[in-house]
């Protein structure tokens, strides 16, 4: 799995610095970029923000290491399903947004993971499935076993949120960064298959570049 | 200026002002002693001319390279391997005709209008003047050159024109522009550099080294150039930290001028270069959205209102900045373009619908501004910012993010059927060949290429015409509220009339006069006498 490193080691201390890209997946008006707003603003959107929202930062200083994430947010427009791997290129984590109040948008997310699963191999992304808009849950179509069930069978993280009532949004991104962070661990432990696209410091520093040839 | 310190100098006589074709108006020793309109006239008749002396020099020379052609042609046999070369140029110089029409005209008025101004201003004598008016000139040049259509048959001509003058002796004025830029650049990276002391220098030279290397590494296919670019990049950023301990904004910051110093450099070499069929693609992508420039924001359901000027405004500014994106030469400078054009969106959509945009509604919007913008060069500009731009910069952050965006809204141009605008497919293909256009069906639109003020009057013509009927409206029912009036007058008169006549007034005549209070009362004899005072004695 690629990570970046852009902070860079601070002299003080030894604590590692990540800059992970999330992209947000879904249909139209799931709730994407209500559910990244309300993440990195802890504010739902009758407080308006000043530019749109569709991309995103969020630096968390966490015991282990500090994170940086990048949320981008995507067209979830069907006609824009083919040109839409561009963005996640690169990618670290996907977040497979569905709305439990309209079936669709379960099935949509399931022709998303499929996409998915096309361009990248099970270990190179974090998945997460995320059943929004909890708040409606009068109008649910979509059960929380349902869900479970196929995030259980793919192997994905799963949550029920609601961006407008701000349940549980937070604690689904603190869920990716410790599936992230634990899999940095795990590959630290043993030598990664991926050596290319890992940016390590101490690696790079000692690579010959074409001009000193 | 120059007219002020030759008041201070020379004394000017009060005719020497005035316009030199005696029109009457002060002329400006910045349009050779002519005034604004005399010299338009001048300038675009000596344009004209040099214009059609460069077509004649363009003919001749074409055919001369033709016969050139030919020659070799017949002696293939012997030298093939030169001969495969010198096809291979003659082909990209067939494919590069676009880029290069517009560089000959600018080059070749230039020349022209210098003539025409010598020949115009030989008893002047005024070495200031003349000089001043060059430097005007070339100001001039570049706000009169043309925009050629593209598609004009003879431009090929003028482009192998062109390449065959920068083969034989490189075309100064440009030369001397893109050096002056170059210099600037250059200057201000040492001064930058300068700043950062020993990793600074260490800086200066890996860059020097780089771009040695890279002069010659010209034949180098472009993604093997691209990758050196890159590794430079990483090997650079990675001394800084490494090595030098510079902190990571300080790295980021002296990225940034790296990049800048060395893409100034190499643009000309790396920008959509022969090698590549980059510039196929540019053509193909103009084309399409040219065919495409029927499609309207509601098909691609996008959430702008332009009726809103504030809004149109935005729509405006953001077609600029994504036009204006390919006349930047540093990717990172591109990608601010891009960056800048894609607020504006945002700012349109808010304004719109009065809530923040999402990316649902981000990308449709951009893909209209694109086929609105048609911006030039599209596909050389992404491929250029994707090969050479600073990886850091690309991949993540803001402006990684819009660059994405762009690079989709291409990708679904290039895709577009009648299913992504919810259109049937005969109406689709109607609309692609021109048939007809979905504007036209609507009575109260106008073709996309009616300009703003057309539009407006057009709508104010509209509106006018509604006030005229109103009018007219309230004129009619104004005179009906009059003869209402009378009639109702009439009536009333006509009815009293009838009244009186049915019951006229008789005045009875007196029928006795008039008697005394008390002259009617009959019973008087009845009644006792009046008492009358009676005197007792007593």
């Amino acid at each position: 799995m690629a990570q970046t490193v852009t902070l860079g080691t601070s002299p003080e201390g030894p604590r590692p610095s990540y800059m992970y890209k999330v992209v947000l997946l879904g249909s139209m008006s799931v709730g994407k970029s209500s559910l990244a707003y309300r993440y990195v603003k802890s504010d739902f959107r009758e407080l308006l923000p000043t530019v749109g929202c569709s991309f995103f930062t969020q630096i968390l200083n966490l015991e282990e290491a500090t994170v940086k994430f990048e949320i981008w947010d995507t067209a979830g427009q069907e006609k824009y399903q083919s040109v839409c791997h561009l963005y996640y290129r690169d990618a670290h984590a996907a977040l497979l947004v569905y709305d439990i109040a309209n079936k669709q948008t379960f099935s949509r997310a399931k022709l998303w993971l499929e996409e998915l699963e096309k361009k990248f191999l099970p270990d190179e992304i974090v998945i997460a499935l995320v059943g929004n808009k909890t708040d409606l849950a009068a109008e649910r179509e979509v059960t929380t076993e349902e869900g479970e069930d196929f995030a259980r069978t793919k192997g994905l993280l799963f949550m029920e949120t609601s961006a407008k009532s701000n349940h549980q949004v937070n604690d689904l991104f603190m869920a990716i960064v410790q599936e992230l962070l634990r899999r940095e661990k795990e590959k630290a432990s043993k030598p990664s298959p991926h050596g290319k696209v890992t940016v390590d410091l101490r690696a790079s520093s000692t690579s010959t570049g074409c001009c000193r040839s | 200026m120059n007219l002020k310190s030759e008041r201070r100098g020379i004394h000017v006589d009060q005719s020497e002002l005035l316009c030199k074709k005696g029109c009457g108006y002060y002329g400006n020793p910045a349009w050779q002693g002519f005034c604004s309109k005399c010299w338009r006239e001048e300038y675009h008749k000596a344009r004209q001319k040099q214009i059609q002396e460069d077509w004649e020099l363009a003919e001749r020379l074409q055919r001369e390279e033709e016969e050139a052609y030919a020659s070799s042609q017949s002696t293939q046999g012997a030298q093939s391997l030169t001969f495969s070369k010198f096809e291979e140029k003659k082909t990209n110089e067939k494919t590069r005709k676009v880029t290069t029409v517009k560089k000959f005209f600018t080059a070749s008025s230039r020349a022209g209008a210098k003539k025409a101004a010598e020949e115009k201003t030989p008893k002047q004598g005024q070495l200031g003047r003349e000089r001043n008016a060059d430097n005007i000139l070339r100001d001039l040049k570049e706000i009169f050159t043309p925009s050629w259509e593209l598609s004009s048959p003879s431009e090929a001509l003028a482009g192998k024109l062109k390449e065959i003058q920068e083969a034989k002796a490189p075309s100064p004025s440009i030369h001397r522009q893109a050096s002056i830029e170059t210099d600037r650049v250059s200057k201000e990276f040492i001064e930058f550099i300068r700043t950062y002391q020993k990793p600074g220098q260490d800086i200066y030279k890996q860059c020097k080294l780089f771009l040695d290397t890279m002069s010659h590494k010209r034949d180098l296919s472009i993604e093997e150039q691209s990758e050196c670019a890159q590794d430079f990049y990483q090997n650079v950023a990675d001394r800084l930290q490494t090595r030098w301990k510079v902190p990571p904004e300080k790295v980021e910051k002296a990225m940034d001028e790296v990049e800048k110093y060395i893409m100034t450099r190499q643009y000309k070499y790396v920008f959509c270069p022969e090698t590549t069929d980059d510039e196929k693609k540019d053509l193909a992508v103009q084309k399409r959205i040219r065919a495409l420039h029927w499609v309207t924001p509601q098909m691609l359901c996008v959430p702008v209102s332009e009726e809103i000027p504030e809004v149109s405004d935005m729509v405006v500014k953001a077609i600029t900045d994504i036009i204006e994106m390919d006349s930047k030469r540093v990717p990172r400078d591109k990608l601010a373009c891009i960056t800048k054009c894609s607020k504006h969106i945002f700012n349109a959509i808010k304004i719109t619908k009065n809530e923040p945009a999402s990316a649902d509604d981000f990308l449709p919007t951009l893909i209209y501004i694109v086929l609105k913008g048609n911006p030039p060069r599209l596909q050389s500009n992404i491929q250029y910012i994707t090969r050479f731009c600073n990886p850091s910069r690309l991949m993540t952050g803001e402006d990684g993010y819009y660059f994405t965006n762009l690079c989709c809204a291409v990708a679904f141009i290039e895709k577009l059927d009648a299913q992504s605008l919810n259109l049937s497919q005969e109406d689709f293909d109607r609309f692609m060949t021109g048939q007809t256009s979905p504007k036209k069906q609507e009575s109260d639109s106008f073709s996309p290429d009616v300009c703003l003020g057309v539009k407006q009057m057009c709508k104010s013509l509209d509106l006018l015409s509604q006030l005229n009927e109103r009018q007219e409206r309230i004129v009619s029912e104004a005179k009906k509220l009059e003869k209402d009036l009378i009639d109702w007058t009439d009536g009333i008169t006509k009815e009293v009339e009838d009244i009186v006549e049915k019951y006229p007034l008789e005045i009875k005549p007196k029928s006795q006069a008039l008697a005394a209070i008390d002259s009617e009362n009959v019973e008087n004899d009845k009644l006792p006498p009046p008492l009358q005072p009676q005197v007792y004695a007593g």
